[in-house]
């Protein structure tokens, strides 16, 4: 079994410490990976990551994440990474890691991602340079999640990861009128393409959780808003038997007498 | 706008103040660069010289400074804070895929 803790649009400032860490110290009896969607900080700042980065170092499980749009605001994009990087965290941008996981390869690819909108409704590049520019930039991530992707595809299970959205079902809750500025379908075109088992995002705080690509791929909208939850669970390979994952009061037991109980 | 801005603007039938249509981005623009606050996502609404905001916001801290930086954007509005703290508590179980 492969399990998988996700979630999105953590948001931490200056003032967050010791807000993830009741949550982390229970992580390692629920989950095999921790997956961050982006807007890890709130400003952008690379004492924000810090913070963060401080509440994530002492975690054991693997921790991969890409960035968000907030983490690019204070323009320190490289810092934010560079630190979170220093704590462990792995951070993607159209890049892939494998991680062994039980004997099975998880593998998990990433990018930011950016806007654009959905197939009849969505930006071209045609016209002024700013509008060929906003187009063309999704469409290089887009490339690179696809290349990332297709460079996985020796695992046993590809999971893609983004901070704005691949398909609209998940932007559901969301003015419709600013859809074009949480996701493009040009990153869910990329995935189908390439082919992953799941894709998770965040950005949109008032979307739906779930949803599906045109080519099939689940799509998970793991926004903190959104899934109410510091973070939600998702399974692979459950066999018949096993149970899924910990639950929370479980987890807690688990850590308390210092074993691991869960998921046998 | 000043006096005479205005007394232009009511000869030609304008509105003399702002109309609030226009206030809403003011006020939701505030809202995610103030240092104090840093929310995109909060909701605006402007109606009968009441702001109300809703959403939710990480700290109390924040939800203090929702309420300031409102007022110093629209001195003269009653703000109504419905934003509320979010804690997000641990999932119960797993998602089989």
């Amino acid at each position: 079994m492969i399990r998988i803790a996700a979630a999105g649009d953590v948001h931490f400032g200056l003032d967050s410490a010791g807000s993830l860490r009741p949550h982390l110290e229970q992580l390692p009896d629920r989950a095999d990976v921790l997956m961050l969607t982006g807007d890890l900080t709130r400003h952008g700042e690379a004492e924000e990551a810090a913070v963060l980065a401080k509440e994530l170092e002492d975690v054991t499980l693997p921790v991969v994440a890409v960035l968000g749009n907030h983490d690019y605001h204070g323009d320190q994009e490289k810092e934010i990474r560079e630190v979170m990087e220093g704590a462990g965290t792995t951070v993607l941008e159209g890049e892939g890691i494998t991680i062994e996981i039980g004997g099975r390869r998880l593998g998990v690819a990433g990018t930011k991602g950016f806007g654009g909108g959905f197939v009849g409704a969505n930006a071209t590049d045609f016209g002024e340079p700013e509008m060929k520019a906003f187009v063309q930039l999704t469409k290089e991530l887009a490339a690179g999640l696809e290349e990332a992707l297709e460079d996985l595809r020796d695992t046993d299970y590809r999971v893609a990861l983004m901070h704005y959205s691949p398909i609209k079902e998940t932007l559901e809750g969301e003015p419709p009128e600013i859809w074009a500025f949480l996701g493009s379908y040009l990153l869910g075109e990329a995935a189908d393409r390439a082919g992953c088992d799941l894709i998770f995002h965040g950005h949109a705080h008032r979307g739906t959780e779930k949803g599906i690509t045109p080519g099939g791929i689940q799509v998970r909208n793991v926004a903190q808003p959104v899934i109410q939850r510091a973070y939600r669970l998702y399974c692979f390979e459950v066999e018949e038997g096993e149970v899924a994952c910990a639950t929370a009061g479980e987890a807690a037991q688990a850590g308390a007498a210092g074993s691991v109980t869960a998921s046998t | 706008m000043d006096e005479h801005e205005e007394e232009v603007a009511r000869s030609r039938g304008r509105s003399t103040t702002e109309p609030p249509h226009y206030q809403v981005q003011k006020v939701r623009e505030a809202l995610a660069h103030d240092h104090r606050v840093g929310e995109l996502e909060l909701q605006v609404t402007i109606r009968g010289g009441k702001v109300m905001i809703a959403g939710t916001v990480p700290t109390q801290e924040v939800r203090d400074a929702v309420t300031t930086v409102v007022r110093e954007v629209l001195p003269d509005a009653e703000v109504l804070n419905h934003t509320t703290v979010g804690t997000f508590p641990a999932p119960e179980g797993a998602e089989r895929l």
